[in-house]
């Protein structure tokens, strides 16, 4: 074909390609598609392979949240993820004495019912070289004003050390817990059998807390089950400004909204270099943003994208090989005929009779149980061909048939001449739409092999995410977030395939143009 | 050289049962050397029990020749003191002849592979070919309409449904309906889908319409789709013409003409359909819970039961090999132009 030629049929296959409007949509959605993939690490992060599995990266974020909008449609408003950093600050730095003070305030607007489940504090860095260098972080709260609160200040935190690489996850740190129950003490929620002595310190007056709240097996459960963020944000007082009881206060939490000025005071020796530009305070999430996370944290938006890729590779090159091959299998089987047919036909069968599904199992099971991306299009392939052979086979018998062949016979052309110049363009046509009609194909065994876990957990895969799911029990939890959206991706990319495929067909393979 | 159509489906038959026979050798190579592999690292790790035990009780360590003795008996009871091609060989024949003998775990309950199959055929059968019955049946009521007025709302809405299906995950349709009707709408108890077994027969009704619901959702537009284009295809051959042009009531020539021709590529389909209906879908069992012969296979992946995977997988290319051979044998029947055809090329 002349260059010439080929550019005119170019031309005349999309002036028709043009008006096929089912074409043209997928065609959209393909570029689409393209552009996401390929901005999938300026969107994100491009160290998001890397981090996926490993887990450093989502510690901050809260574990199977639903997504942020699902407030728009419930009447109880749950607080999304919210991340405070250094720009979001104002810091002071003095030197008191021997030691460097960092002062950083920042204020957090609380209109939600659900309030935040922690509160993470990451990124302080040192150069401390000894543990009991480490800078040594305290907190205090000034919550809003509610009637009938007596003290509204709280120290939340007091000197806990920050190693290197660490984080304070509030919600888990006991001392938090029971600062804040000694909060509810000195505004007289509740009473002590032996009152604490304000002219003790602190420590030995939280001791004395603890203890008298062991004692007290009423007291003791409501510590227990108390969860130190409800408490944190949750109102005290009734309407009238009535002290509420405690079990009020720990069961039935009301999100008491507004602003809550945070007080972080950083200390550490003054040779110690202590540098706050990653620091990041995290109000983790009842929700997070657009589509939730899973159980280890991980957003999954961010599965969402960046499966793109694993689904277009997987698809386009499992597609292309085994159309391909099939394509020249048949060819070549209808061309030679004779014996040669013969056997290829059989082993053409052989190879349709090996159940699909359990082989590509036992396949995976044998490259360990954990099969790469290549691996996989390879397995994908070997048992992909097939169908096409015998289409291109009984379409090139037809071929071989016509005249134009004969005379290049007659010409003296070889085998090979015949099958690539004359017989394999005539199937061009047909392979192309097939090539976009096993592209759903291929991501759906894809898909499947994930779901069964017998790829590479490093690869983000849609399968791979509905293998999560499924583990995670998400159906029966009803973490709708994490089942629904990669199975709609992964229906999505498929009909985008389809519809450009059967326009590909429509346009290509006028015999099957019908009423 | 011709020769009748009673020795083409003969022939036919053969060359099936040698291509059976290979894959199974195959099959059998490959299962083998998994098991080889993971039977080794189970001997070795069942020898360190034993020693570790034999110390406890007779505090002190066994000699060289009763681990040795000990380690000799564990080879045999896996098999592993024959060499692999033997044993390749070996369970070749046993599947081939439906000797399937026990597995070393019990899967589903019991040793015996047959039982384990028997019990795995019955379920999916109940559950998956009842759901291609419908199937098809809703398939040709539709494709056979559409077909009747083509570009039709009832036809273009077929061929998006087709559109749509094809590139759904039936297992996550499955776990939609899971969420849907279990959870949010708490229709069906949970129960039903988060374990295996279930007692009585309005249970087993119950249990089975989520996966039939979703079986026929995935699949019926599909059909109904392909139907469509074949009873096209024939409806403007000529003789269909000819019909209508002697006044044959459209009715008649639907049904009675039209359908007729079509018969045979809709013979194989659902021929194809009903035979592969029995094996089953490994994932959707498991997203259902369901204990047909997917699941069972899946399970005995995980127990390392070499002896049912091999019968499970014998059992696929079985029915596919059948309805190859029966698909050619039905399709001569109703198309005498392949009788004539396939005879005359053979």
């Amino acid at each position: 074909m002349r260059w010439v030629d080929f550019k005119d049929s170019v031309k005349r296959f999309w002036s028709e390609y043009k008006h096929q409007v089912s074409g043209m949509v997928g065609l959209a959605l393909l570029i689409i598609l393209f552009v996401l993939a390929l901005a999938a690490p300026v969107l994100t992060s491009p160290n998001i392979p890397k981090e996926w599995q490993t887990g450093q990266a989502w510690i901050t974020n809260p574990k199977n949240a639903p997504p942020s909008w699902e407030n728009y449609f419930s009447s109880v408003k749950k607080a999304p993820q919210k991340v405070f950093k250094l720009g979001d600050m104002q810091v002071k730095h003095q030197i008191n004495g021997s030691q460097n003070v960092y002062t950083l305030t920042f204020s957090y607007d609380m209109r939600y019912n659900v309030p935040p489940k922690n509160i993470v504090i990451t990124g302080i860095a040192s150069n401390a070289s000894t543990p009991k260098d480490n800078p040594k972080v305290s907190i205090m709260v000034q919550r809003p004003k509610e009637k009938g609160v007596k003290y509204e200040n709280i120290l939340l935190l007091q000197d806990s050390p920050f190693p290197n690489g660490g984080a304070i996850q509030l919600g888990y740190t006991p001392q938090v817990k029971s600062l804040l129950f000694y909060w509810l003490y000195e505004n007289g929620v509740f009473h002590l059998l032996m009152p604490l002595q304000p002219q003790l310190p602190l420590s030995i007056r939280l001791l004395q807390l603890n203890q008298q709240l062991q004692m007290n097996n009423t007291l003791y459960s409501y510590f227990q089950s108390a969860d130190p963020m409800k408490i944190l944000f949750g109102q005290i007082t009734d309407s009238k400004g009535h002290l509420l009881p405690l079990r009020e206060i720990v069961y039935n939490t009301t999100g008491l909204m507004g602003n809550y000025k945070f007080t972080l005071l950083i200390r550490s020796p003054k040779d110690v270099k202590v540098n706050l530009d990653n620091i990041e305070v995290t109000m983790v999430g009842r929700t997070f943003g657009s589509l939730g996370t899973d159980q280890y944290g991980r957003p999954i938006s961010i599965g969402l994208l960046w499966g793109i890729r694993i689904a277009i590779a997987i698809g386009l090159s499992v597609a292309i090989s085994t159309v391909l091959i099939g394509v020249l299998y048949g060819v070549t089987s209808a061309y030679v005929g004779g014996w040669v047919d013969e056997l290829l036909q059989r082993f053409n069968e052989f190879m349709m009779t090996l159940p699909v599904l359990p082989m590509l199992i036992l396949l995976s099971l044998y490259f360990g149980g954990k099969i790469s991306l290549t691996q996989l299009v390879g397995i994908l392939v070997l048992f992909g061909w097939m169908g096409t052979a015998k289409v291109a086979r009984s379409m090139a018998l037809q071929i071989k048939e016509q005249t134009y062949i004969e005379a290049a016979r007659a010409l003296g052309a070889g085998t090979g001449r015949i099958v690539f110049k004359h017989i394999v363009p005539q199937l061009l046509p047909y392979a192309f739409a097939n090539i976009a009609l096993s592209v759903p194909g291929a991501i759906l065994s894809e898909a499947g092999l994930s779901f069964l876990g017998l790829t590479n957990p490093n690869m983000i895969s849609w399968g791979r995410m509905l293998n999560d799911a499924q583990m995670n029990g998400a159906t029966i939890n009803g973490y709708w977030w994490q089942v629904i959206p990669p199975g709609l991706a992964i229906a999505t990319v498929g009909l985008i395939f389809v519809l450009i495929g059967v326009s590909l067909d429509t346009v290509l393979n006028p015999r099957l143009k019908r009423a | 050289m011709a020769m009748g159509f009673g020795k083409y489906i003969a022939y036919r038959t053969v060359n099936a049962v040698i291509i059976l026979f290979l894959a199974v050798l195959l099959m059998s190579a490959l299962f083998t050397k998994l098991a080889t592999i993971q039977y080794t690292a189970q001997v070795d790790s069942d020898v360190q029990m034993w020693v570790q035990g034999y110390f406890k009780a007779h505090h002190r360590a066994p000699t060289q020749e009763q681990i040795l003795n000990y380690k000799a008996q564990l080879m045999h009871k896996y098999g592993l003191d024959k060499s692999y091609w033997g044993r390749t060989w070996m369970y070749t024949v046993d599947t081939f002849i439906f000797r399937w003998g026990n597995s070393i775990e019990p899967v589903f309950g019991t040793h015996n592979v047959v039982k384990q199959i028997e019990g795995a055929l019955a379920r999916t059968i109940l559950l998956f070919t009842t759901a291609q019955v419908i199937i098809i049946l809703i398939g040709l009521a539709l494709g056979v309409k559409s077909a009747q007025i083509p570009g039709s709302l009832l036809d273009r809405t077929i061929s998006i449904l087709a559109m749509l299906t094809t590139s759904l995950p039936m297992w996550w349709l499955g776990m939609l309906m899971i969420l849907l009707f279990v959870v949010y709408l708490g229709w069906l108890p949970i129960t039903l889908y988060s374990q295996v077994a279930v007692s009585g027969w309005v249970n087993i009704l119950k249990k089975m319409s989520l996966p039939v619901l979703t079986i026929v959702t995935v699949s019926f537009g599909g059909w109904s789709w392909i139907i469509r284009n074949i009873m096209i295809g024939t409806m403007q051959e000529d003789f269909i013409m000819v019909a209508r042009a002697k006044g044959v009531p459209e009715r008649k020539v639907i049904y009675g003409h039209a359908l007729k021709a079509a018969a045979p590529p809709i013979v194989t389909m659902i021929i194809f359909a009903m035979l592969g209906s029995m094996g089953g879908a490994i994932i959707t069992e498991i997203v259902f819970n369901w204990p047909g012969m997917g699941r069972l296979y899946w399970e005995a992946l995980q127990l390392n039961a070499v002896r049912t995977m091999m019968a499970l997988n014998y059992m696929f290319a079985f029915l596919f090999v059948f309805s190859m051979v029966l698909a050619d044998i039905l399709y001569g029947y109703l198309d005498p132009r392949v009788r004539v055809g396939a005879a005359a090329r053979a």
